[in-house]
């Protein structure tokens, strides 16, 4: 049956050729090469939740009497979109599952976004033949980014207004187009009553159908310049070394696949989030303290929390101080990211093609950097929540600010040379990282035991030190160097067969000098 | 009690008049649906029987009162309430604010030079109302005191309105769920959990602290029922389906449970059907001089740890 029915395609698409080639593709194997999976696979859910979503949800701002199943707001004037919203919620078979599998669903996918990123950036995974994957796959990051924001603000309710409010500042914000600008995308003055619909059919047309034909060019580029191994042995530059897509590969990625979705939706059996309900719709005149985006938002509500209210005035115009943080930052940031390929290969001069991927620690200064840049915006997300932080560890609130504004510059500051310093010394020891080997006790047949030492590695030997020889007008005394004096015949000593000494190396009084070429 | 209770009353508004303790009159101007139970079927000691102090229960009770007050509060605020160098006067302040401050475990402060903190109350009802009638017996109360008040009924509190009114009112500081947070300078805006009905309505009546104070000017008698019913009710508890609720701080929880659960149970997965032991298996790295490296003998017998196990 199912032989018919392929060959029925077979004669008129003429796939089997080009199909055989596909599901013998090899895919490596490593772990980390599956953190991308988890935002694809987190995008499926999106897709599908939201088309439930879109089933139920109202997008309008017109103003409606609440007359649903929760008490505190029946009679209450709310907007459609946030009346519909709780009806999904409440009413709807199933509607709160979805509308938190949604919810965490985006929550997971740009956080899997951010991971991924960080694989390929420190394993050098961007460099050349792929960088132009890399602007796609950060096109996607700032995409998915954006798209959160909008589905965000989209149930109307007093927190994600105010999180509207402070956009519709933010590009007011922009030098001499600010105003227009926001006018124009706003459509009119705050609030108004065009930004849920235009909100709407950004999040669910214009947005998706955008971030599904880049997933599709970045999965299309990875297909097509194979993907990229760790070294090895016997991985080439020529080859990849992994496990064909069928039946292998399908297997393990479909497995991973339910796995991906049964966390989201344990998550979102377990966990309440974005209770609208409890939030009330947005009115402009009402606020509630302490809110935040979602987090992957946060580093820019924390930029803005912590920046300085610097405002430039020059030719009559004002910068706003919500210029720097908001749009600045932003900039900066996601023109650094998309361009990052080319930045590097111009600072290293290293324009050759590569197929084999780095091991972090072998490209320190890369790695620190990363590291530092990951650690400023990890500070900027950590200041997003200066007022929770502050309630929760009974400090005041001023205190914390201020220690974010000192830790956003100095926590880099420490990471990079750190983080260098950790990638160099992880060099030096090839061996970090790995298990030492295992001295393997036989029992023989009458009960003796006898110990099979394996091999060291280099890193295990303890180097033998020898003592620097006092220079001549020197009188050591050990007592006050409080170091226990061994006399050289001591007994204790005597195991002359050990290659790498460890009980005969304990000091025996004397400085001494670890040899610089030991290794 | 219930049949006296119609004497004592008529007593207590001509004496209100007099001596401006008042909040007897207050209510019954303001038109509190709920605000005044003239019922006898409250449980908690009629706090306004008492402010006349001529019969032997009373001046029992009195007595009562001023031996806490001069065990427990008379160091710091002076045996006649007139105040010292730590801590404001008493007289005049009226029954709300004191009764507040104590149910709330502010006072007595944990040591002289604390900051006030919500902690167990030190006295039972009796005693906090024993220790209000003697400091409100000291000196008429200021205009526009709310007194204490007793038996408050918000069991037709319409919580919709509460909500309403709360969201423009309270959730500026005490957050839209009421987890309560910090605002600038060391001041917090505190947790709207664990408090009583009563504590609600004074707070609102008072302003203790830094928070402001919402009179019948602004809010009226009915619009405190009803945020107190809302506080009460949904904020203490909420109708929260959907799970945890993370503690009520919105997208700080949610973003720590996404990444650190979310993502790291996705890792976990990919580190489950993902080969983690690449390196190991592929023996020594290229370029990096293991035991086997500087023969170039990586496929040779010293790279792998399970052919060693194999062989002893």
């Amino acid at each position: 049956m199912i032989d018919a029915l392929f060959t029925w395609f077979d004669e008129r698409l003429g796939i089997s050729g080009s199909g055989r080639k596909m599901l013998n593709k090899i895919f490596p194997d490593h772990w980390s090469f599956l953190i991308g999976e988890v935002a694809l696979y987190s995008f499926i859910v999106l897709l599908g939740t939201g088309v439930f979503l879109t089933l139920y949800f109202v997008p309008s701002s017109k103003v409606v009497i609440y007359e649903g199943t929760y008490a505190p707001l029946r009679g209450q004037p709310v907007s459609e979109a946030f009346a519909s919203t709780l009806n999904l919620s409440f009413a709807v078979r199933d509607g709160l599952l979805m509308r938190q599998m949604h919810h965490w669903a985006a929550n997971i996918f740009v956080g899997s976004i951010v991971v991924h990123m960080l694989r390929i950036f420190f394993t050098g995974a961007f460099r050349k033949p792929r960088e132009l994957n890399w602007i796609v796959g950060s096109t996607l990051l700032i995409l998915a980014i954006f798209n959160g924001f909008l589905g965000y603000s989209l149930p109307d309710d007093l927190v994600s207004g105010t999180g509207i409010r402070i956009s519709f500042s933010i590009v007011e914000s922009i030098p001499l187009i600010g105003s227009y600008a926001a006018f124009f995308l706003f459509g009119g003055n705050f609030p108004g009553n065009s930004i849920v619909p235009r909100f709407y059919i950004l999040h669910v047309l214009v947005l998706p159908a955008i971030m599904v034909a880049l997933i599709g060019a970045h999965l299309g580029m990875l297909v097509r310049q194979k993907h990229t191994q760790f070294p090895g042995r016997g991985h080439t530059p020529r080859n990849v070394v992994g496990s064909p897509l069928w039946p292998t590969f399908i297997a393990k990625t479909t497995g991973f696949m339910f796995l991906t979705v049964a966390v989201t939706g344990i998550l979102s059996a377990l966990f309440q989030i974005n209770p609208v309900w409890l939030y009330g719709p947005y009115v402009p005149y009402k606020v509630s303290y302490a809110v935040q985006p979602d987090w992957y938002m946060g580093w820019l509500d924390g930029a803005l929390r912590i920046m300085p209210s610097w405002e430039i005035v020059g030719f009559g115009h004002m910068i706003p101080n919500v210029f720097f943080p908001a749009i600045l930052l932003p900039g900066i940031t996601f023109g650094v990211l998309q361009m990052w390929p080319f930045i590097e290969a111009r600072l290293t001069g290293d324009h050759a093609e590569h197929q084999i991927l780095d091991r972090p620690r072998d490209r320190p200064k890369r790695t620190a950097f990363g590291a530092a840049v990951f650690s400023f915006y990890f500070v900027l997300l950590g200041a997003s929540a200066t007022d929770v932080l502050a309630n929760y560890l009974s400090i005041s609130l001023n205190v914390v600010l201020t220690s974010f504004r000192f830790l956003a510059i100095a926590v880099p500051l420490i990471v990079f040379p750190v983080t260098y310093r950790i990638c160099k010394e992880m060099q030096s020891v090839p061996t970090a990282g790995q298990r030492k080997r295992a001295n393997i006790v036989l029992r023989s047949a009458v009960g003796g035991y006898t110990t099979v030492r394996a091999d060291q590695r280099p890193g295990d030997a303890v180097p033998r030190v020898d003592p620097l020889p006092l220079d001549e007008d020197v009188e050591f005394v050990p007592a006050m160097a409080g170091i226990p004096v061994v006399s050289d015949d001591s007994p204790a000593q005597s195991r002359p067969e050990e290659p790498a000494p460890d009980t005969s190396d304990r000091p025996r009084g004397g400085i001494f000098r670890i040899p610089r070429d030991y290794r | 009690m219930t049949a006296s209770h119609a004497t004592w009353r008529r007593a207590l508004l001509s004496l209100a008049l007099l001596v401006s303790a008042s909040f007897v009159g207050v209510f019954l101007l303001g038109g509190g649906r709920a605000e005044v139970y003239p019922s006898g079927n409250s449980t908690e000691v009629d706090a306004t029987s008492l402010t006349s102090q001529d019969s032997p229960a009373a001046a029992n009770q009195l007595a009562g009162g001023r031996t806490l007050f001069v065990e427990n509060c008379s160091t710091c605020h002076g045996i006649d309430a007139s105040g010292g160098d730590r801590a404001p006067p008493l007289l005049g302040v009226g029954g709300a604010t004191v009764d507040l401050w104590l149910s709330s475990g502010w006072m007595p402060l944990a040591e002289p030079t604390a900051e006030p903190e919500r902690k167990p109350a030190k006295f039972d009802r009796a005693q906090v109302l024993e220790i209000v009638r003697y400091v409100t017996s000291l000196a008429p109360a200021l205009p526009g005191d709310p007194g204490v008040p007793s038996g408050l009924d918000i069991s037709h509190a319409n919580v919709a309105e509460g909500f309403s009114m709360f969201a423009l009112n309270c959730a500026p500081c005490h957050t839209i769920t009421g987890a309560g947070d910090a605002l600038a300078g060391g001041i917090q805006a505190p947790p709207l959990h664990g408090v009583t009905k009563t504590m609600v309505w004074e707070a609102i009546r008072t302003g203790p602290g830094n928070m402001p104070r919402f009179g019948p000017g602004t809010i009226s008698p009915a619009q405190v029922v009803d945020i107190v019913g809302y506080v009460v009710k949904d904020i203490q508890r909420p109708v929260s389906p959907g799970g945890l609720s993370l503690g009520g701080v919105g997208p700080v929880a949610e973003g720590f449970v996404g990444l650190f659960v979310g993502v790291g149970l996705c890792l976990l997965a990919a580190l489950w059907v993902g080969d983690r032991a690449e390196t190991e298996e592929d023996g020594e790295h290229d370029g990096h001089d293991g035991p086997e490296g500087p023969d170039g003998d990586e496929d040779g017998e010293g790279g792998d740890d399970h052919r060693e196990l194999a062989h002893a």
